[in-house]
């Protein structure tokens, strides 16, 4: 049952709707919601940050650590009123009035899951009245986090949340996207969000892959397992020896729920309140009796319960972990007793199979969207990708693009390394999955990983003069390193490119030729070795456009990329004019398969070009046989 | 008949009973449940016997024994109220010189000084019913006091830490930002006033409940704390057991 079946009579998956907005309309949805609910969330206070009654919706903040207290103290609060009693003659019992609708913004995932157990814990059964009134009455809006150091959310399958909560800001683009996950939260838009619940729905944003420095070595399914063997393990006396007993694991745990029940009498002894208040396993009295007799008499036996509790006890009683991996007991545990270590150590003695870390993962490509499609040829499409994070590389390096299904191979990056979050490929349609990248339109997403290899590096060519020898669809590789001298154009004396195809279909990136040749940025000769056509372009290989070059061969750099039967000429020709060896780069672009410098394909002779490559001196690969066409 | 009860105090600030003052409203509130008979602070009474007396200071010439020993001796229920009457607070520092010392440093060369004598709780000389830890003592928690022994039961002081307290104020650690702290063996039953208020805990409540004393001193060391420096930490406001002073 899902957490909300019991308030809207439904399921809450049958449609989750994805909108954008943006912080001024979020604080324009918390300003009406203040209206009818008392809306609460996190904010600065004194300093710190904390969860309280948001009055300004302009000091509601979206965007915190995991640190921060849980927002447990909305539904299971500290001293809560169960009831109140007057004394004097009859004794007379009031109820407590029912609780105030409540907005709850900024529930993290682990938070969110956390609900799911106290629901299970304090539901079951005949349901904790006092709980239900305040849940039921409390609408909770997820946001996404990222994890700090004491998180293991990633162990515990607890960093995302599919249902469970009535709407969801996920980041997005410098502003937000809402997620509906009830028709609650739908409801709520239309009546006090009408401007974003009126925007048509956006596909929905690919699952994140959360990175969580600690974490458990075996899955969380196996701990119930793990334990049963360790009841005896001095593990527990060990980390009871640590231990203060200070309860601030229990008291800052989201699903922590275990209370007392105290009487708190009025001044005039004429009545009072029953009153819970949160209560923790590690304290002296927890199990103590009016005999003086204490159950659980050591820490180490304390702590063993603890540790039982959320892992065994109630993922076997619940079949969901009772551990949500927020971190916040170890985060704030002066001892530093953590959580993961202790179940990692058990789990390593029991020798059982060993988890690898999200196995896999470097191969799992991120998400990126096509951000533009243009025609460079009969047989080239350029895509313009834009990826979820900004992306630094240098010219020469590529990526591993692939379509689901089809499989993935390398591009080299066509674009100038700019630091923002869009690269271009070159795609000539020949195979299948070429062919299936050519079909896509703008707004369509491929994976991709990288960048990879070692490509020009920006700092050792400024201040040279720059001789760009491209043949054919070497060229793409050449344009991000000629995009990118041209923007810090200043730097570098002279540039020259040679550039030569077979046939003017088959030259590349016509406008960006028209406007080098054109422009007195640079020194742009071409030459076709097919029939000229229209072009008014010179007939011959690129070796031919040397003939007339007049260069310091000391002072320049030269970049060569081509096709492999080029360089044979190339090299030769520069060597002959007195360039220097390690001021020959080449591109020697090979199958970079895997792009990990593991799969062996792009290897040349001993050297694996996606790791050390594809851009080399020509003083690095000279020795190498299977290098260059002699 | 209400419960007849009565303030005294020996050595100390008189902050504990100008607490008591403080309550005001909810003070006066209480006074129609119970008689004061003797409050120095606002009213001096007789020798009747007492239901209740709460004592604050520490005790250290002959004469205030036996004052102490008198008021002892009529009343039901004795509490010791404040640190000072409850574990010597502040006034434990005394026990680092010896009364002569004492003398000559506050009266100097003064023909005819009082006697000086080195302070120690009630506990030391006289049956100590309750306490009221704390310097000052809190306000609520001497109404819970007092309200429980009008009733009959003995009142409760909480055996956890001020950790506790700490947390549920959702106040950041102060070891993190690199402070010594007393809140992890201290008394919880203040609200981690001092932490709230921008200080540190320094233990005038007393020790918790079985401190846990081992890894505490770890954590200290750890801070790079010296043995002595960690017993000066608990000096301030904490006298040894009589047999280890």
């Amino acid at each position: 049952m899902t957490p909300f079946a019991h308030i809207s009579g439904e399921e809450t998956t049958s449609s989750q709707i994805w909108r954008s907005a943006n912080r001024g309309e979020i604080d324009l949805f918390v300003r009406s919601l203040s209206t009818v609910y008392e809306v609460v969330g996190v904010q600065e206070k004194r300093g710190r940050l904390l969860r309280s009654r948001i009055d300004d919706p302009t000091s509601l903040v979206l965007d915190f650590p995991p640190r921060v207290h849980s927002p447990k103290k909305f539904l299971f609060p500290n001293g809560e009123k169960l009831f109140r009693f007057r004394l004097g003659g009859k004794v007379l019992l009031e109820t407590e009035r029912t609780s105030p609708p409540r907005v709850i913004f900024g529930m993290h995932p682990c938070d969110l899951h956390a609900v799911k157990i106290l629901d299970d814990c304090l539901l079951e059964g005949e349901a904790d009245s006092s709980y239900r009134a305040l849940r039921d009455s409390a609408i909770l809006v997820g946001v996404d986090c990222q994890p700090d150091d004491h998180c293991f959310c990633t162990s515990m399958g607890t960093d995302r949340v599919a249902d469970g909560f009535d709407l969801f800001l996920h980041h997005h683009d410098g502003s937000y996207l809402i997620q509906t996950g009830s028709p609650r939260g739908e409801a709520l838009l239309l009546r006090h969000a009408p401007r974003i619940a009126a925007r048509p729905g956006e596909p929905p944003l690919p699952l994140q892959l959360k990175q969580c420095s600690n974490g458990l070595q075996c899955s969380s399914e196996t701990l119930p397992t793990v334990l049963e063997g360790a009841y005896d393990h001095p593990t527990w006396e060990e980390i009871g020896n640590l231990c203060l007993g200070c309860g601030a694991c229990n008291l800052l745990c989201p699903t922590c729920y275990c209370f007392n029940v105290h009487d708190r009498l009025d001044l005039n002894l004429h009545g009072g309140e029953r009153v819970r208040t949160w209560e923790s396993c590690q304290f002296d009295q927890f199990t103590k009796v009016a005999g003086g007799d204490n159950f659980r008499g050591t820490q180490a036996e304390r702590q063993r319960h603890r540790f039982f509790r959320k892992h065994k006890y109630l993922r076997e009683k619940h079949q969901r972990t009772g551990c949500v991996g927020c971190g916040r007991c170890s985060r704030e545990c002066l001892s530093q007793i953590e959580p993961a270590t202790v179940l990692n150590s058990l789990f390593k003695e029991q020798a059982g199979p060993v988890k690898t870390q999200m196995p896999g993962l470097e191969y799992q490509p991120q998400l990126a969207e096509i951000a533009a499609v243009r025609i460079l040829s009969e047989r080239e499409k350029l895509l313009r990708l834009r990826l979820a994070e900004p992306v630094r590389f240098d010219p020469g390096t590529f990526m591993e693009v692939s379509v689901f299904g089809l499989g993935e191979a390398p591009f080299t990056i066509a674009s100038a390394p700019d630091g923002g979050r869009e690269l271009e490929i070159v795609v000539r349609a020949a195979g299948n999955l070429t062919r299936a990248l050519h079909r896509l339109k703008t707004g369509d997403q491929v994976g991709v990983r990288g960048p990879f290899g070692c490509g020009f590096r920006m700092a050792d060519l400024v201040g040279s003069d720059i001789l760009l020898v491209a043949g054919g669809r070497g060229l793409i590789t050449l344009r991000s390193l000629l995009l990118a001298i041209l923007a810090r154009r200043e730097e570098f004396g002279r540039v020259i490119l040679l550039y030569g195809a077979r046939d003017p279909e088959s030259l590349l990136f016509h406008d960006d030729l028209m406007a080098w040749h054109q422009g007195d940025q640079l020194d742009c000769r071409l030459v076709i070795s097919d029939s000229g056509g229209d072009w008014c372009i010179a007939r011959g290989e690129v070796s031919h456009l040397f003939r007339d070059l007049d260069i310091a061969p000391h002072r320049t750099i030269a970049a060569v990329s081509g096709p492999p039967g080029m360089y044979r000429s190339t090299n030769s020709l520069l060597f002959q004019i007195g360039f220097d060896e390690d001021r020959v780069f080449l591109n020697l672009e090979r199958h970079m398969k895997c792009g990990l410098g593991k799969c062996g394909k792009c290897q040349i002779n001993d050297i694996c070009v996606c790791q050390c490559g594809p851009i080399f001196p020509y003083s690095k690969v000279r020795h190498l046989r299977e290098a260059i066409e002699r | 008949m209400k419960p007849r009860i009565g303030f005294f105090d020996f050595a100390g600030c008189e902050g504990c009973q100008l607490t008591v003052l403080n309550l005001e409203d909810r003070l006066l509130e209480l006074l129609d449940m119970v008689e004061i008979v003797e409050f120095r602070e606002i009213s001096s009474g007789g020798g009747d016997p007492l239901d209740i007396a709460f004592v604050e200071g520490s005790v250290g010439p002959r004469d205030e024994i036996e004052r102490l020993r008198k008021i002892r001796k009529k009343t039901k229920s004795l509490v010791a109220l404040g640190a000072c009457a409850d574990t010597g607070g502040i006034n434990s520092l005394s026990r680092f010189q010896t009364a002569s010392t004492l003398q000559q440093t506050v009266y100097g060369e003064t023909a005819a000084p009082p006697p000086v004598a080195l302070l120690r709780p009630l506990h030391d000389f006289v049956a100590v019913d309750h306490r009221l830890p704390g310097c000052p003592i809190d306000g609520e928690e001497f109404l819970a006091v007092l309200q429980a022994l009008l009733l009959g039961r003995p009142p409760e002081l909480p055996g956890y830490s001020v950790c506790v307290e700490c947390k549920l104020a959702e106040l950041p650690c102060l070891f993190d930002t690199g402070q010594i702290c007393l809140g992890p063996i201290a008394r919880a039953g203040c609200g981690a006033r001092c932490v709230q208020g921008g200080s540190r805990c320094r233990g005038c409540r007393g020790e918790m409940e079985n401190p846990r004393s081992n890894p505490y001193y770890r954590i200290l060391t750890d801070h790079g704390l010296t043995e002595e420096e960690i017993r000066d930490q608990y000096r301030l406001f904490n006298l040894p057991e009589k047999e280890d002073r």
